[in-house]
């Protein structure tokens, strides 16, 4: 496969992954009908609609100060800013974005901002120390394809969504249990009733669901984006095996920011978030995003410690 | 009556296909032009710093005419336009030339240590790289944008609307260029 084959086949999962959500809103939607009758459909969906347009534009510029980056100049960080800028010329974007650092000895990287004119991408210190510059051009390159396929936005729609669907389902099974439900007519009504309680509790577990599907897809379409953004494919490849051996983790990550970094901040997934087979996290294995990169990159990371083979200097 | 409507419907939907693939085309050309202007001013950047490193050299090595020559030659082609190809042409004999003269550099300790030598050296590496990253892009988008007004169907309408194929920022015929999208 390709890096533009890859492209498009990630591209059109999400589109597809998008297309369930509406399908899962449209479903939420029946069910109120079934139970409720038309006037609380229309009164809970304006509702949800207007909660919806509140937090989309509400939700920019939150990034920055949760995960507590502050900016630094070429002067600071001259090799840092060079390897931003070119590879910010590599991927075509209209203006070198922001950056900034982030105090944290865990190795991790994101970028954020509403559009590729306005969008920053922020390292930890403690990938600076851990990774040779052919390495940070992997990470960068990653961060700058999220950047380049307005994922921060799309990641923002998406929670959007899931909030919406939450807060729609928690309404009407509140109104289930308080009363208000209309009279029912006999034995089909009960089966449409259990039909749609079973629905709306399912609906916002779903949700989260294909919110992190998404999210996975998007790593690896990133993955395949900085690959072909920096021209290094196994630059990516050694970056993201470093981060595998580092047991270290980034310290003070909501959830709400868990999607943005380059590798999952809360990945050591334990207890019934383990059980479920990774269906929650955000990022995939990064064993499995190396394996994606060798395919398409068409090369094989050498057992670990000793020198790559083809190691070039990356320019 | 319904056959007028179904027709009328068929009008509208091929209308609008048409007009969406019409944006397409234009947008990918836009990429085009925007990552050939990344390139201008990364070249014209080079060729800004490129005499004053020209007199530094000079006053250590003044018998390396013919070195200064070749420089100021493929400076002048690769400002004065005349395609993709043929600057890409020269901008690589430039990045030969700006070698060599570091070369030189290299015998005169005294260069060497000076600030505005390491300044000028560090500043053109720099451009160097950028100019490989702007190339990268502006190859990577013709290619995107040649193969869409060449498959079906925009190859029956693109030549008739203006959509013209564009060379690649390579030395070779622009025909057989590959762009660098491959990993190295």
């Amino acid at each position: 496969m390709t890096l533009r084959e890859q492209i498009r086949h990630n591209y059109l999962m999400t589109v597809l992954l998008l297309g369930f959500f509406g399908l899962l809103i449209a479903g939420v939607a029946g069910a109120l009908y079934g139970i409720y009758g038309q006037g609380a459909a229309i009164a809970v969906a304006v509702g949800g609609i207007a909660w919806a347009a509140f937090s989309w534009f509400g939700s920019t510029g939150v990034v920055s100060s949760v995960t507590g980056a502050r900016p630094v100049t070429k002067q600071d960080q001259p090799e840092l800013y060079r390897i931003v800028e070119n590879l910010s010329i590599a991927a075509g974007l209209p203006a070198t974005p922001e950056v900034r650092i982030v105090d944290d000895p865990a190795p991790n990287a994101f970028a954020a901002g509403r559009n590729s004119k306005n969008c920053y991408v922020c390292v930890t210190t403690g990938l600076l120390q851990t990774m040779d510059h052919r390495e940070i051009e992997g990470v960068i390159s990653h961060e700058l394809a999220h950047v380049q396929h307005r994922d921060v936005r799309l990641m923002t729609l998406v929670a959007v969504l899931v909030g919406v669907i939450a807060l729609i389902s928690d309404i009407a099974l509140r109104m289930l249990f308080f009363g208000g439900r209309r009279r029912s007519n006999g034995p089909g009504d009960l089966v449409i009733l259990a039909i749609g309680i079973c629905g709306l509790i399912l609906a916002p577990i779903a949700a989260v669901g294909i919110q992190m599907a998404i999210s996975r897809k998007r790593e690896y379409l990133a993955d395949a984006g900085g690959a072909e953004i920096s021209g290094d494919a196994e630059g990516l490849a050694l970056a993201l095996r470093k981060l595998m051996e580092d047991p270290r983790e980034i310290r003070d990550t909501s959830k709400s920011t868990a999607h943005l970094y380059i590798e999952g901040p809360l990945r050591k997934a334990s207890g019934p978030r383990a059980l479920l087979g990774g269906m929650f996290d955000t990022h995939p294995p990064l064993e499995d995003r190396i394996a994606a990169l060798e395919r398409i990159g068409g090369f094989t990371l050498p057992p670990d410690g000793e020198p790559v083979a083809t190691a070039e200097s990356a320019s | 009556m319904v056959v007028v409507i179904v027709v009328i419907v068929v009008i509208v939907v091929l209308a609008i296909l048409l007009a969406l693939a019409f944006n397409h085309l234009v947008r990918l050309r836009n990429e085009t032009e925007a990552g050939w202007s990344n390139i201008d001013v990364q070249l014209k950047r080079r060729n800004d710093l490129i005499p004053n490193l020209v007199e530094a050299v000079k006053g250590y090595a003044s018998h390396e005419r013919g070195l200064f020559d070749e420089i100021t030659q493929a400076r002048a082609a690769v400002q004065g336009g005349g395609g993709p190809a043929a600057t890409a042409a020269a901008s690589d004999q430039l990045t030969a030339g700006v070698g060599r003269l570091f070369a030189v550099a290299e015998n005169y300790p005294q260069l060497r240590a000076s600030e505005n030598f390491q300044e000028l050296q560090s500043e053109l590496t720099d451009t160097e790289d950028k100019i490989a990253a702007a190339r990268r892009y502006y190859n990577s988008v013709v290619q995107t944008y040649n193969s869409a007004i060449q498959s079906f169907p925009a190859l029956l309408y693109a030549g008739l609307l203006g959509f013209r194929r564009r060379e690649f920022f390579a030395a070779q015929d622009s025909d057989r260029a590959v762009p660098q999208v491959s990993t190295t």
